[in-house]
């Protein structure tokens, strides 16, 4: 317990950490408002457009790139070397001297992130949806029982893509390469989205079959997955990958 | 009584040859550079590999083996990016910086010098990356893609190359604004991957913003008067640079290092 709340403070005093939770929360609340304001404006055209039944969940899906930048510097800042006048000292070695069980260390992290992702992705829904009601006003759609399972979804697709992020990270001990690839793969046509282009296997890439869990109109694609399997299989990827970090976690030389 | 001597000043022109020479050296005797420019040209042949099987399929939209072998680079320019904020903050890591500065005490010069060997060396390696996309997609799709002229071909590529090499720039001043390599990556990937393009489809005015009017320089958009042409994209895309540049640089001379 105390080196959860270690974990969850050495977390809060990372200001990259505070970048990713304004990146979380800013990108998808505002795309929302800019893309709510141009349905309003549709619908008072008399255009006659509803708002669609992803308003504002296809914004969360981009938002998850906070989640990511969570992920990785929570453990990319154990590696980083201080400068050569302050020692050239890294924080794993203080903080594996003082929790020396490997795995425990990586189980308190894993934990701490996984708190951390949810919070932000409860933050980021509940902003994003406040300001499509906001802007949409009568318009938007109510929340009703539908949706207590797509924002369930929402904050199991940040929380898993911050613990995928952060598994790469263990690995490759630096940030620049997941960071680079993950964002990369946010933008607005992903590399797997591309990929189930070429075969239809790509659909079960842990994003893909991730944002099943609370997106319901994927644009041009036809394979069914139900949100429950694409929560599973994101599921399976994330339990493979952290299994995999933990054992070269426990191997390797710190 | 001892007379000091007057202090020796180095003439302008040499200096700012070896200032460029020194740069030179730091950066192609940084490991990190040749593996990301590696990593880079093996990514994106790899992601090329695969547009080109999707425009086997005729899920391209278009038979051109130029549009489907640079479909990569837009992906690809994150190693760019990353080289770019790598060669920039790479003085920070450490405090290599005050040696530097030591050995360069005009900072102007020697942020121009740095700027400018990294144009050196992207500008070769961003023409290999391009055009091995190319050669790849017209390789693989043979007789079925849609013939194109030598000269669309080249004026793609050049502007590929101009528009990758502007985008290290941009990344490496961004880098040395900034001097935290995550942070700097973390800005520059998420402005031309999510903010970029989103804003790009939300607001017209987007189109002069420079991931918009770099992408004008090579990729194909839509006929309509109201877009950018490839020649126009060019100058905005090196406005924007040359502005970002001369910001860094006024910031640097003022800035503890």
């Amino acid at each position: 317990m105390r080196a959860l709340a270690a974990e969850a403070w050495k977390l809060a005093s990372l200001p990259t950490v505070w970048i990713a939770t304004a990146v979380g929360v800013l990108v998808p609340s505002v795309i929302a408002g800019i893309t709510a304001s141009a349905t309003l404006g549709a619908i008072t055209r008399g255009a006659g457009t509803v708002p669609g039944v992803d308003t504002g969940y296809q914004e969360l899906a981009f938002g998850v790139v906070g989640a990511i930048i969570l992920g990785v510097v929570g453990i990319s800042s154990e590696y980083f070397t201080e400068s050569e006048e302050s020692g050239g000292g890294r924080q794993i070695t203080t903080s594996l001297t003082v929790v020396p069980s490997r795995l425990r260390f990586l189980l308190t992290k894993i934990s701490a992130i996984a708190i951390a992702a949810a919070l932000l992705a409860i933050i980021a829904a509940a902003t994003t949806m406040g300001v499509v009601r906001v802007v949409l006003g009568a318009h938007a759609l109510t929340l009703g029982a539908d949706d207590v399972p797509r924002l369930v979804g929402v904050v199991c697709y940040w929380v898993y893509t911050a613990l995928l992020a952060f598994g790469i990270t263990v690995l490759t001990r630096h940030g620049v390469i997941p960071l680079a690839v993950l964002i990369a793969n946010t933008s607005v046509v992903t590399v797997t989205y591309l990929l189930t282009k070429i075969t239809p296997l790509a659909n079960y890439l842990p994003d893909m079959a991730g944002v099943r869990m609370f997106i319901r109109k994927l644009a041009d694609n036809t394979v069914e997955i139900s949100p429950l399997t694409g929560g599973l299989v994101m599921t399976a990827w994330v339990a493979v990958l952290l299994v995999i970090a933990a054992i070269a976690f426990t191997r390797r030389d710190a | 009584m001892t007379a000091f001597p007057a202090p020796a000043t180095r003439a302008r022109g040499p200096e700012a040859a070896q200032a460029l020479a020194a740069e030179l050296s730091k950066l192609v005797s940084l490991p990190a550079t040749w593996l990301t420019l590696g990593g880079t040209l093996v990514v994106n042949l790899i992601l090329a590999m695969a547009f080109t099987i999707a425009g086997l399929h005729g899920s391209t939209g278009t038979k051109s083996a130029t549009d489907i072998g640079l479909a990569s680079i837009s992906y690809a320019q994150a190693g760019f990016v990353i080289l770019g904020v790598l060669a920039a903050c790479s003085e920070y890591t450490g405090g290599q910086i005050r040696t530097t500065l030591i050995a360069m005490p005009r900072r102007a010069l020697q942020l121009t010098a740095k700027h400018l060997t990294l144009a050196i060396v992207v500008l070769p390696a961003a023409a290999i990356t391009a055009a091995s996309g190319v050669a790849l997609a017209a390789g693989v799709l043979g007789d079925t893609a849609t013939p194109v002229t030598s000269g669309h071909v080249a004026a793609a590529l050049s502007g590929v190359t101009a528009y990758l090499a502007l985008t290290t720039l941009i990344s490496a001043s961004v880098g040395a604004l900034v001097r935290q390599t995550l942070a700097a990556v973390v800005i520059v990937l998420g402005y031309f991957f999510i903010a970029g393009p989103l804003l790009r489809d939300h607001t017209p005015a987007a189109k002069y913003l420079p991931d918009s009017a770099g992408f004008a320089m090579w990729f194909p958009v839509a006929d309509n008067a109201s877009a950018v042409t490839p020649a126009q994209g060019a100058l905005l895309l090196m406005a924007w640079t040359t502005g970002l540049i001369v910001v860094v640089m006024l910031l640097y001379r003022r800035r503890d290092t």
